[in-house]
Order: structure tokens, then C-alpha cells, then sequence
């Protein structure tokens, strides 16, 4: 028909997929002589020549000069047609053709005759596939209608779309069974996405959004938030401290009379001495703390819902679970008769909309708020953990400032629901990330049970 | 924060209760259970409550929580008719001195080990790693009053705890372990703190070590205690927290003249508090009994004292009670955090994202458009992924941490193309095309400052790929922008640009230089852009402080 064996099949396939024929595949083992083979097979195995070439005895000086001498004798010796004694080789008489002689004249018989053929490399094995072409009666009934011998087609072509010609031509059909190619959207990063929901609920019940720098003085960091200046959180062992300083706001002189004696609160600040010059020192912030009085300070009357999601910096050496850089959640709520029920209503109402319906509080501590608490959520592989901080700010925060109504405030570790969510166990991978895992991963995330925990 | 070994016979003895109701109840007064063991829980507290750092302090408020014993501690204090001098010559040094006299201690191994466990912990949260306060405790029996504090020669020697020989006090610092390690707090002054008796021998080189005279033994009845430091309040606050737990084990305090003054008196300090105060801050109503009752649980003494005032005696081991809603959080958790009815504020506000949030968002809206991927990386990196491996010079404006914890994180990103293409090198194995693109702050000086910034590596990334993404961002971002030839060595000469806005340059992009390329170990070309988002119509200008 002058076509490939290549196209036939290929033709066939395509009619199988139609249900116009059916091809089956039978794969056959099969063995054939290499030219040595051939050759033994005609003349005999080197042995069988080396034994017609001489009588019953033979000197061993003498039969080495055979040609096939270095194969035979050894395998005359090892088959037992001859013995070996005193540099004279003797027939024994036991030479009746072997297993292997009777399959080089007939490969069909198989058996150990032909792995020793094999061995010898006298043999080899090969695979042969046959394609069994039948056409099916739907195939019959499709020929007996009478074949459409027009080409198919690749392609449409704008010629063919315009000119109305596409209604001759034939287009080529697809396997729905032949992968398709894969493509990688543009995406946003995962994690960047799980921020987003975070932002977009925020954003959603009300909150402005604060975004400030990633350098603060020592005093917006720290002494702002009733920190005091020889508090262990200050040291240079957990804060990444920065030669440049920086001027301190015109109310500076109050926050520092709150650390001295409590200015004009019911505090007794925490006495001992205050140093302007280490407030003046910056840092890489903390945490977005820093930010959120900075926001009140500029906005002390109510009401104020503001929130931030930024990086913070600590200064921890890197593993699985610590990084020196990561996102930090903060919220804060100022209004006239807000109270630490509300600070517990809305830090539940926010968790849920997280996506963890089990929500409860114990005591806490932090330093610039009080009362203080530690909400935990239920996850079910995990139990109870720990999500993050909240609080009311302490007067000593708020006084100096000029705001005079509760602050409720709450802050949590974003990269830890993040892991939940996308399931990793290794922080290091949200920001050092492969991009085999970016491709994989979904951008819709509701997919991923926040409430399964992360392994 | 400290954590503190409570075993479980003596806890049991000491509050009256069995383990499971002290488990199930320690992290409602401010704890985090770290280990729970066959005959011991370790418990994490609070660096605010130093008075819960014993064995004694736990179970004085579990006892008060548990309704079983409630209302002020009362402690009664005789005088020992001991004195101890101060001299003047520390006032630059190590100015204050807290002593107290401890008579009728009965120590087995486990109560000397909770005390050196309580000690321990005063130290790190109290004494802030003994510089603020140390703490001695001596055999008294073995040294003979009145005591000295005073400023020593460095040439003086005594013989210190786990030594058998003499040492001056400069030989401890060198080789003593405990003097390595707190050399540095008194290293620089003239002369060193001493404590001494009346025949001149050395019961205490504070802060570093005690001498080995008083060592406290099981066979020790009576306890002198010293603590020094540098801040009368704190000095005060550990004295209190060792002698209450002292006598809650049933032993005597008694205290000691220093100068004019008893030390210490144990009694408590009074406030006058408004239930109104309380009831508006926890947003449940409470009268002044109320108040009251939830305080005594707390070991506050507290009774009503007006239509709505409370009068409140502040145990002196609570050195965390500062202000009026100190007393009011512990009235919370005397309430029970699980029994307030949470309620949603009924603050009405309308939110708003931030403007440079607003251009990040736009931003990658823009970039995933164009079909590339995000990624995130690191602010913190180091001068070879900014300025070596790029071929640039680094930026005099680079911010640099003064400590840094490794030779990777030395600066803060001024740039996020190097950032890029260390993210490209991380993914080597990964499958060509990648186009990766990241938007964050940058630092210049201690400015913070938006950019955005992408990557396309694959066999036939070039120039006009870079111009065709840097013409998409300026529309988009509706930046108005001329091209300039650029001069940036991170890329292949006649191969690169400058985006110039209002006269500053506000982008760059390019091919990228192939000593670049093998820098960063790519074989492949890659086009890349950088824009500078300060100059988006709407950018806010810089974060300012109020």
C-alpha cells in the first residue's frame, strides 16, 4: 500500500478509538543465531570439528595446532568425549550429540540445550509485537456505507474559516487519553494567598490598614509600649539593634515620666532610671506593635479599627520553625466602652472566620497589655494550640498618648496557620521556596481543610 | 521564661489537692504545662510572677484559687537583732543590700533543690542575669554577725564554693566557672562587692559566688540571706519572694537592721480600687463585694470599702501590681477566663487597605498577568548576593545589623533582582521557562521603599522580553516614563535600560550579564526588571511618625 507499518498502526489506533476496529498487541519472545551461531550451525560446534579431525589418539602438541583447538579441547574434556593423559588425547567413545547440538539445528526445541547456547552468545533473544487488526461490525457497517476517502486536517485555517471551506474539510479528531501539555499560570505565592484571606477579612469587618517602616527607634519599638529598658526582650541577644538612631516625637517626655513614676495614671511605672539615648537607637522592628501606636498616637479619638500584616525581625538563628524575619498579624480596636468581652467576642468571631470554630482563652502575659490572654484553636491532629497573643493596653501605653479609651489588641503569628493551611512542617519553605511546589499547589485554597492540621 | 519543677508529693501536700485538680487547674492562673512526668510537671511561668517560681509560691495560690485557703498571707517578722553595714564606697558599684535571718529551716535534698530552682529563676526574671539582683544564701550558724557589705581590694582571697583552695577575687573571675561567666558585670569597676563578718571572713563575693564557709547543707537550721544590686525595688522583691516561700514551709523570718532600716517587714501594701473601674475594663458588672471575693481568690486581702471602692492589701511578693487594672486582670482570672460571654464590639467603622498595600496588590495583578510567579523572599541577606555576585557596587545606603547571626543576613535588601536570581539558582532543577517576579520593601538608610521586581530565565530570554515587561508595568502602573540607556554592570552593555520618571531614575531592566549569570551558576539568559514604586501616582510618600 507504500505506507510504514508506523502509519498503518497509527491508523488503526485512531479507528479503534472510534470503535471501527480493534487492534490487540501481542508481544513474542524470539531467538535467532548470531553469525557464530550461523556459522556452528552449518559446520558443527567447534568441539564436534576438533573431534572428526582426528583418530582415537592424538598428541596434545599436535591437536593444538587446530584452528578451533582453544574453544573444542576444553569443551571435549568438559562434555567427556576425551581424556587427557600423559600429553596424549584419547576418545572415550561417549559422543552423542548434546542438548545444545540437537537445539542449534532446531531453536524451536528450546530447553537447556538453548540457554547454553545463549551462554555462548550463539543465541540471542529479541521481542517481536504483532498487531492484530480486526474490524468490529460497526467497522463493517461504516465500509459498507461506502468510505469517505477525504483528507483530514490538522489545522483550521483563517482561509478556510473565511472562505466557508471549512465546511469540506475534515478536521482531525483528539485523543482525550494523550496527556496534555502542562502550563503554569502566572500565580500569586501561597503563602502570600493565606496573607490575603487574613487582609481580606480584616478589610471586611472594618479595619484600616497600617503600614509603616521597617526601622523604628528603640522608643516606638519599646519604650512607647511600656517597655522597660533593661527588660530582657530588649536585649541584643533577641533584637537585631541598628547603628543609626533616630529623634524621638515632641511627647517623648511623657512616656518617659509613665516609666519613671507612672505619670499621671494609678501606675507606679518601674522606677529606676531612663535613658533617652537608648531610646533613640533603632532597630529592625519587633513586631507591628511598633506601628499600631504610632497609628493611635496620630489617631487617639475614637473610634479606631486599624490592622497591619508585615514582617517582623528576630534575632533567631534559622531552623524548621524559627527564621529572623517573618509576618506578623496585629489588630487593635479603640472605642468608647469597649471591654476585655469584647476583646474575647472579636477575637473569636475572627477565628472562626479563619476557619477554626473551636476557640478558647487562658491567661497570658505580655508586657503592654492587661488584662492579657492566650486564645488557643482546636485542631484536630494537633488538639489545642496556641494562636498567638491579645490583650487590653495597659494605661502606662495608652496615657501618654492622650487616648483615653480601651485599646483592645491582638497579634498572631501568620506563617503558623499558614503551615496548617498549606500543610508544610518546615517554615524555611514559605520564603526559600520551590518552584516545582508553587506550580503545584492550588491558588484556591478552600481545597486545603484548615481544621486537618499540618504534617 | 523559667521553668519550674513542681513535684507532684510535695505540691499535693502543700495545696491539699490531688494532681489532677492542680493539672487541670495550673494553666488557668497563668502557665504553660512544658512536661508532665511520672512524680513531676514542669510548668512555664509568667516572667511577671516571680513569686510563682517555687514549689511554696504555686501552691500558696493554687490554695487561694481552689477556694481553699483565701485572703492576704499574713506573715509576722521578729527582729534578729543582726546588723549589716553598707559601705558607701559600693554606691557607685553595686549600691543596695536586702538581707533577712531564716531560723528553723528543716532542708532535705528535694526542698535545697527547689531552692536553688527559685534562685535560679530570680536570678534570670528578678535579677536579669544577676546584674540587677543577686541572691546568697548562707549557713548562719557558721558565721558570726554584725555582717559588712562592703567594697573590697581585688587582691583579696577567699576560698569559694566547689574549690578547695584560696583565690583573689580577680583569679575567680578568670577561673572560677561561675566567674567566667558573670565577670562582666563587675569586671570594670575599682573595687569588687564583698560580704564579710565580724571577724573579716568571706561569706559572698555578690554577684559572682559564695564562699564556700556557708555552704548550705541538709544539716543547716538557720539562713542568713543576702541579696544585692542596682535597683532597690527589684533587691526588695526577691528578698520577699525567699522569705514568703520560707515561711510557708513553717520556718521563722526575722529580720535585719541595715542602716536605720528593718529588712524585711513582709507586710502588704494597700490600694484603694473602683469596682466601676473593674466592672467597665472587664465588661461584667461587679459591686464592691463581688470585687472583693474574686480578689481574696487571688490572695489579696480585700474587703468594700464604699458604694464602690474596694480597699486591697497587695501581697509584697506581687511586685508585677503597678496599676489598678493589674488587680483587675487578676480579678479575670479569679472569674475564670471561660466564663466571660464573649461579645462582638459594636464599633462601627469602614475599612480601607493601605495605598502601598493597594500598589503591591495592583502589582501582582500586573505581574501573574504576564504569566509570572511570585515568590517571597527574604529582606535580611548580605553583601555578595547585592553587590558581588551582581558585579554592582554596594550602596552606601545599605543598612547593616550590628549583630548579625550569620555571614548570610548581614544587610537589609536595598534590591530584590539579586534576591531573584538567588531564588532562580535555588531552582535550577526545575523546569524552563521560569518567570518569578517579587514586590516588598527595600531598604535605603532607614527609609523603607516599595518594589517591584521580576525574572524570565529560558533559552531565548533577552533585552526585548525585559523592555516589553518594563513597558507593560509603567502603563500599567500608570508611571509616565522615558528610556535611557543604563550603565548598571548587572547587565550586558547594549542590552540594558533606565526607566526616568519627572527626571529620576525609577527602573531598570535588561539582559542580564552572562559573569552575572555565572555568578549565580544559571545557564541560561535571563531578561529581568526592577521598578522602583515610589513613583506610582498615589504613593503616599514615606511612613512618617506622628
Amino acid at each position: 500500500m507504500g505506507v510504514t507499518q508506523e502509519a498503518v498502526i497509527q491508523y488503526a489506533h485512531l479507528l479503534a478509538d472510534r470503535g471501527l476496529c480493534t487492534v490487540d498487541r501481542e508481544v513474542t519472545t524470539t531467538y535467532t543465531l548470531t553469525e557464530e551461531g550461523k556459522q556452528y550451525a552449518r559446520d558443527g560446534l567447534p568441539e564436534r570439528q576438533l573431534l572428526g579431525s582426528f583418530g582415537e589418539k592424538i598428541p596434545v602438541q599436535d591437536l593444538t595446532r587446530h584452528p578451533l583447538a582453544r574453544i573444542g579441547i576444553g569443551q571435549m574434556k568438559r562434555k567427556g568425549w576425551v581424556v587427557v593423559r600423559g600429553g596424549i588425547v584419547e576418545k572415550t567413545g561417549n559422543d552423542a550429540p548434546g542438548e545444545d547440538e540437537l537445539a542449534l539445528r532446531d531453536l524451536s526445541r528450546g530447553g537447556p540445550g538453548l540457554t547454553e547456547l545463549r551462554r555462548r552468545n550463539l543465541v540471542v533473544e529479541g521481542q517481536e509485537t504483532r498487531y492484530r487488526i480486526a474490524i468490529t461490525p460497526e467497522g463493517l457497517e461504516c465500509a459498507r456505507r461506502g468510505l469517505d476517502m477525504s483528507e483530514e486536517v490538522g489545522s483550521l485555517t483563517r482561509d478556510q474559516i473565511i472562505s466557508g471551506s471549512w465546511k469540506e474539510v475534515k478536521l482531525r479528531k483528539y485523543s482525550l487519553k494523550a496527556p496534555p501539555r502542562k502550563v503554569y499560570p502566572g500565580k500569586i505565592h501561597p503563602y502570600q494567598r493565606v496573607i490575603g484571606e487574613m487582609r481580606e477579612i480584616l478589610l471586611c469587618m472594618g479595619f484600616t490598614e497600617i503600614y509603616g517602616g521597617i526601622v523604628q527607634s528603640a522608643f516606638w519599638n519599646f519604650d512607647a509600649l511600656f517597655q522597660p529598658q533593661d527588660h530582657p526582650a530588649r536585649e541584643m541577644q533577641d533584637t537585631f539593634y541598628l547603628r543609626e538612631t533616630m529623634p524621638l516625637p515632641e511627647c517623648y517626655g511623657r512616656v518617659r515620666d509613665m516609666h519613671l513614676h507612672g505619670g499621671d495614671t494609678s501606675s507606679t511605672g518601674w522606677g529606676g532610671r531612663w535613658s533617652r539615648e537608648k531610646a533613640e537607637q533603632c532597630v529592625l522592628r519587633t513586631h507591628t506593635t511598633s506601628l499600631s501606636i504610632q497609628h493611635l498616637a496620630a489617631h487617639p479619638k475614637p473610634p479606631v479599627k486599624a490592622f497591619c500584616i508585615n514582617r517582623v525581625y528576630r534575632r533567631e538563628a534559622i531552623d524548621p520553625t524559627h527564621l529572623p524575619e517573618f509576618e506578623q498579624l496585629e489588630g487593635i480596636v479603640m472605642d468608647k466602652g469597649v471591654t476585655f468581652r469584647h476583646l474575647l467576642g472579636f477575637l473569636k468571631e475572627f477565628y472562626h472566620r479563619m476557619g477554626f470554630p473551636g476557640v478558647r482563652f487562658r491567661p497570658g502575659y505580655f508586657p503592654y497589655t492587661e488584662p492579657s490572654v492566650e486564645p488557643e484553636v482546636y485542631v484536630p491532629s494537633l488538639g489545642w494550640v496556641e494562636m498567638g497573643g491579645a490583650g487590653i493596653f495597659r494605661q502606662e501605653v495608652t496615657a501618654p498618648f492622650g487616648i483615653t479609651h480601651p485599646v483592645l489588641a491582638w497579634g498572631l503569628g501568620v506563617s503558623r496557620i499558614a503551615m496548617l493551611r498549606l500543610g508544610l512542617s518546615d517554615l524555611r519553605l514559605l520564603y526559600k521556596s520551590d518552584i516545582g511546589w508553587v506550580r503545584e499547589t492550588p491558588s484556591w485554597l478552600v481545597g486545603l481543610d484548615t481544621r486537618r492540621g499540618g504534617e | 521564661m523559667p521553668v519550674i519543677r513542681l513535684s507532684y508529693r510535695y505540691l499535693e501536700k502543700m495545696v491539699g489537692a490531688d494532681r489532677e485538680t492542680i493539672l487541670a487547674h495550673l494553666p488557668m492562673i497563668g502557665s504553660d504545662i512544658e512536661r508532665i512526668e511520672e512524680d513531676h510537671v514542669d510548668v512555664e511561668f509568667f516572667p511577671c510572677r516571680p513569686d510563682l517560681f517555687s514549689v511554696e509560691g504555686v501552691a500558696r495560690a493554687m490554695r487561694g484559687f481552689l477556694g481553699r485557703e483565701t485572703g492576704l498571707p499574713r506573715y509576722s517578722v521578729m527582729p534578729s537583732g543582726i546588723r549589716f553595714s553598707v559601705d558607701p564606697g559600693l554606691a557607685t558599684i553595686r549600691p543596695f543590700l536586702g538581707s533577712a535571718v531564716i531560723r528553723n529551716v528543716s532542708l532535705d535534698e528535694e526542698s535545697i533543690l527547689s531552692l536553688m530552682g527559685l534562685q535560679e529563676a530570680l536570678h534570670w526574671a528578678v535579677g536579669r542575669g544577676r546584674s540587677k539582683v543577686a541572691i546568697g544564701i548562707h549557713d548562719l550558724d557558721a558565721v558570726i554577725p554584725p555582717f559588712h557589705y562592703i567594697a573590697a581590694e581585688k587582691s583579696r582571697a577567699f576560698v569559694p564554693l566547689d574549690f578547695d583552695r584560696e583565690m583573689t577575687l580577680d583569679e575567680i573571675l578568670d577561673e572560677h566557672p561561675k566567674g567566667r561567666t558573670y565577670a562582666h558585670i563587675v569586671r570594670d569597676f575599682p573595687r569588687y562587692p564583698l560580704i564579710v563578718d565580724a571577724r573579716d571572713r568571706v561569706l559572698s563575693f555578690p554577684p559572682i559566688i559564695n564562699g564556700e564557709l556557708t555552704r548550705v547543707t541538709e544539716g543547716t537550721k538557720n539562713i542568713l540571706l543576702d541579696t544585692t544590686g542596682t535597683d532597690e525595688r527589684a533587691v526588695a522583691t526577691a528578698v520577699d519572694i525567699i522569705c514568703t516561700a520560707f515561711a510557708d514551709t513553717g520556718a521563722a523570718v526575722q529580720s535585719v537592721t541595715i542602716g536605720e532600716r528593718e529588712c524585711p517587714s513582709l507586710a502588704p501594701s494597700e490600694r484603694i480600687v473602683s469596682s466601676d473601674d473593674a466592672s467597665a475594663l472587664l465588661g461584667v458588672s461587679l459591686d464592691p463585694k463581688d470585687l472583693s471575693l474574686l480578689l481574696e481568690r487571688m490572695r489579696y486581702g480585700a474587703e468594700p470599702a464604699g458604694p464602690s471602692e474596694v480597699r486591697v492589701l497587695v501581697p509584697c511578693y506581687r511586685a508585677d501590681i503597678m496599676h489598678d487594672w493589674d488587680i483587675f486582670e487578676d480579678a479575670a482570672i479569679a472569674y475564670g477566663y471561660g466564663n466571660f460571654d464573649a461579645e462582638m464590639p459594636q464599633t462601627y467603622t469602614t475599612g480601607a487597605p493601605h495605598p502601598v498595600m493597594a500598589i503591591y496588590a495592583i502589582a501582582r495583578e500586573i505581574f501573574t498577568g504576564l504569566g509570572f510567579q511570585e515568590v517571597l523572599p527574604f529582606t535580611l541577606t548580605n553583601e555578595r548576593v547585592l553587590a558581588a555576585k551582581m558585579q554592582r557596587p554596594l550602596k552606601d545606603s545599605v543598612l547593616r545589623v550590628m549583630h548579625p547571626i550569620s555571614e548570610e543576613q548581614t544587610v537589609v535588601r536595598t534590591d530584590l533582582l539579586p534576591l531573584l536570581l538567588e531564588m532562580c539558582q535555588l531552582n535550577r532543577h526545575r523546569e524552563l521557562p521560569q518567570r518569578l517576579f517579587a514586590v516588598g520593601d527595600v531598604v535605603e538608610g532607614i527609609q523603607t521603599l516599595p518594589r517591584a521586581a521580576c525574572v524570565s530565565i529560558h533559552a531565548t530570554a533577552d533585552f526585548s522580553e525585559a523592555y516589553a515587561v518594563a513597558d507593560a508595568l509603567a502603563r500599567e502602573l500608570a508611571v509616565a516614563v522615558s528610556v535611557e540607556e543604563s550603565k548598571d554592570p548587572a547587565f550586558i552593555p547594549g542590552r540594558r535600560g533606565t526607566l526616568v520618571c519627572a527626571g529620576r531614575e525609577v527602573g531598570v531592566f535588561g539582559e542580564v550579564h552572562p559573569a552575572v549569570l555565572n555568578a549565580w551558576e544559571l545557564e541560561h539568559p535571563v531578561a529581568a526588571v526592577e521598578v522602583d514604586l515610589t513613583a506610582v501616582p498615589g504613593y503616599p510618600g514615606q511612613p512618617g511618625t506622628p
